[in-house]
């Protein structure tokens, strides 16, 4: 028995705003003498909007209205309402990627809630789903090569390092197609910042290949660096985003790499020079006739669309389908992580429940406690484990998750040891990082649908 | 000496040691999980011959000159198959041999075996027998082992005074292993799901040479509104300790096989024991709800 998810993702992007409306399919996979194991099996796009210009007041604030508009046009297109959306994520992108945008979009969208998730993505989160929209997670899967996958958009190229379909790592560097602008006069009316020690071009000046070429070529050389391909100068460190942290690493071994994004798809097709008016077709030729296609390399599934598609398609993930779950008014957004380790979960009730209380009173908000939990536990320990847990929560929302298969047995524990009213969730197979943020929708059948987040809003920001 | 004083003497001698006692008993029959960790070649410290049985199945790749290598070990991490063996001439390797012939014993042990004397005793469960006289009447005469002998059923009569709702059963079946690895396990989690649901339960029982339908002859004596028998499944190459829960409304004698609800494949690489005794626990109340199992649960669930 198969149930279906509508999906919705949108991205908020530098330049461009899209969406695209999705169906998941989830499916027991286990035969019906064992216990149920929910999986998502399949994904289908529903429904592409056109790619939008993202609206703006002034420079750099994005206006609510207008995305609120786009949102409304673009579910009469698909023919749904907002009642018929389970999930989705909104990411918001690039410069764009401020608090205030982010709250702006989050209460312009609040009509359209629902089962929304709403995400402001930090470069790594944007990384991810560009790999996985593109098709290069599933591509290193079926493969077992090392691929690093490059979403190369107008302000930045995000990229993602994939082995055996996971992401390893992810980085961001300040290359994009509309970091120099022209207009229909070839007069340049924009040289990114980051541009500025890096050539001599100036606004007022006129674009011509022969002057945008060699600042294409310093930008190729930096994505050559990071693929491991070009010996690496201060260059790398001088490309990188601020936000990202460190400078790419680059790969040790050979790697297929592998693109999305606008300026993808200017790789193998010859594009004129003038069609945007902006750098995008001759980094795309740029990238062409370099390093980065020497070696094995593929385009992505979607190009330009390879984030948004990530966002509706990717982005929600399935709890272990043996949970336990009480009084809890899902969706619960936003969770912070906070984590125990497989050292500390063996620690006595005593010592435990004090760790415990230590670490949600770091939290300013309710928060997810993330633990390894133990493989195929004696009860005893299970027991042990409840016992230390519960108290360490002291009152508080009760909001637990595992890596190993274990919650439901842990869950009706700590129940038998906490307060009847308590707002308690307890799933696993689900590994969590501290600094990351955590949403829990309403459940699919025995399972929960969560967003695993790495930047968000503070609930109070 | 002719043939027939040398079989006397031979019976003699047999009769002197006594019947041979079982190499390992079921419920500390432990090979998959044996002290310290071996290294990856499944020597362990001390050891002057690796312990074929400590390898990973799913790690052991013994094709020579393969084309690709790490794609195949890929794909065999999926599965606990023997595959990719490789061979000497036209037969097995040694370590592919050793490995069947100690899990197919292993197998065997743990149809063979019995769960320890005291296992009812020191688990707090009320010990009961089948008409099976021993494992051997039990693997050949499957009627008598889903019937309670008469000691077993008045034991049971006065250990009852009010009917209980649920009534949770263990019995060896055909893995006393699965039984030593996982039953206590999974009913203590049981037994703390059902309480979360404000569900009683009885005493628990522990039957030996106990085949499934013997929770039906458990529900006639009982009166009990459902019955759960945690029993041993019929051991693989895979794994020897893989437990099946079988749950049935409305529990009697001559029940239709098509009223069990199955969780199976419960052991430390299928489903953890105290992860199944959780989600049998929920399995439970909606049995209980719904006043049906098995086959008809699934169809009331489609509805």
């Amino acid at each position: 028995m198969a149930e279906r998810l509508c999906s919705v993702g949108l991205d908020v992007g530098t330049t461009s705003t899209q969406l695209v409306v999705s169906e998941l399919t989830v499916e027991n996979q286990a035969s019906s003498f064992a216990v149920p194991q929910l999986q998502i099996t399949g994904r289908q796009l529903r429904h592409q909007s056109e790619v939008y210009l993202t609206p703006l007041i002034g420079t750099g604030l994005v206006d609510g209205t207008g995305i609120r508009e786009i949102v409304e046009k673009e579910y009469h297109r698909a023919g749904i309402s907002p009642a018929d959306v389970d999930t989705g994520a909104v990411i918001i992108t690039g410069e764009t990627s401020r608090r205030e945008n982010a709250r702006q979009v989050l209460d312009a969208l609040s009509a359209f809630a629902g089962e929304f998730v709403v995400a402001t993505a930090g470069p790594h989160l944007e990384s991810v789903l560009a790999a996985k929209g593109a098709g290069a997670t599933d591509f290193s899967e079926k493969t077992g090569k090392k691929v690093l996958h490059m979403d190369i958009g107008g302000g930045t190229s995000n990229l993602a390092l994939v082995e055996n379909g996971n992401v390893m790592s992810t980085a961001c560097l300040n290359v994009g197609g509309r970091l120099v602008k022209f207009d229909e006069q070839d007069q340049i009316t924009y040289v990114s910042p980051v541009l500025k020690e890096l050539c001599k071009l100036n606004v007022g000046e006129t674009a011509s290949p022969d002057v945008l070429r060699p600042v294409a070529k310093v930008l190729v050389e930096a994505l050559e660096m990071a693929a491991g391909l070009r010996e690496v100068t201060p260059l790398l460190e001088q490309l990188s985003t601020r936000e990202a942290g460190d400078a790419p690493e680059p790969p040790e071994s050979a790697v297929v790499v592998s693109f999305s994004g606008g300026v993808a798809d200017c790789i193998e097709t010859v594009r004129d020079w003038r069609e945007f008016g902006d750098l995008g077709p001759i980094l795309g030729e740029e990238i062409g006739k370099s390093r980065l296609c020497r070696g094995e390399y593929r385009l992505g599934d979607h190009t330009i669309r390879a984030t948004v598609i990530g966002a509706g398609c990717h982005s929600v993930r399935l709890s272990g389908s043996t949970v336990f779950c009480r009084n809890a008014s899902l969706p619960l957004k936003n969770l912070p992580v906070a984590q125990v380790t497989s050292r500390e979960q063996e620690l006595a009730p005593e010592e435990l429940a004090q760790l415990v209380e230590k670490r949600l009173s770091q939290q300013d908000t309710d928060s997810v406690l993330a633990l390894p939990g133990f493989s195929s536990p004696e009860y005893d320990r299970v027991v042990a484990l409840a016992e230390g847990l519960s108290r360490g929560f002291g009152g508080r929302p009760v909001y637990v998750a595992l890596e190993q298969d274990m919650a439901k047995a842990l869950g009706q524990a700590m129940a038998l040891r906490l307060p009847k009213d308590t707002s308690f969730v307890c799933m696993d197979s689900l590994k969590l990082q501290q600094g990351s943020y955590l949403d829990i929708g309403e459940p699919v059948g025995p399972a929960l649908p969560v967003v695993i987040k790495t930047l968000v809003l503070s609930a109070n920001g | 000496m002719n043939k027939q004083e040398l079989t006397a003497m031979v019976a003699e001698i047999l009769g002197q040691m006594g019947l041979p006692e079982p190499m390992v008993k079921g419920s500390d029959y432990k090979p998959s999980n044996p002290g310290p960790e071996p290294k990856d070649n499944g020597f362990r410290e001390g050891d002057f011959v690796p312990d074929v049985t400590a390898l990973d199945l799913r790690k052991l790749y013994l094709q020579e000159n393969a084309a690709d290598k790490e794609g195949f070990a890929r794909l065999k991490m999926k599965t606990p198959a023997r595959l990719g063996s490789g061979r000497a001439g036209p037969r097995y390797k040694t370590l592919t041999m050793l490995r069947f012939r100690a899990d197919h014993a292993a197998a065997q042990d743990a149809v063979f075996s019995q769960v320890a004397e005291d296992f009812a005793e020191k688990n707090g469960l009320i010990p009961l027998k089948t008409r099976c006289k021993d494992k051997e009447e039990y693997l050949t005469r499957p009627d008598l082992g889903r019937v309670l002998d008469e000691d077993s059923e008045k034991k049971l009569k006065s250990a009852v005074s009010s009917a209980p709702r649920v009534q949770i059963v263990v019995g060896d079946g055909l893995s006393s292993a699965a039984i030593g690895a996982n039953a206590m396990d999974c009913m203590a989690a049981i037994k703390d799901g059902l309480k979360v649901r404000g569900i009683d339960t009885g005493k628990a029982v522990f039957i030996r040479y106990c085949r499934v339908g013997a929770g039906d002859a458990v529900g006639d004596v009982t009166g009990c509104e459902l019955v759960c028998v945690l029993v041993g499944e019929r051991p693989g190459l895979v794994t020897d300790k893989s437990m099946s829960a079988y749950i049935t409304y409305k529990p009697h004698t001559g029940v239709s096989e098509s009223a069990r609800t199955v969780v199976s494949n419960i052991h430390a690489q299928g489903t953890p024991a105290v992860e199944a005794g959780a989600h049998i626990a929920e399995l439970i109340e909606t049995i209980l709800r719904k006043k049906v199992s098995g086959v008809e649960l699934h169809l009331e669930g489609a509805k």
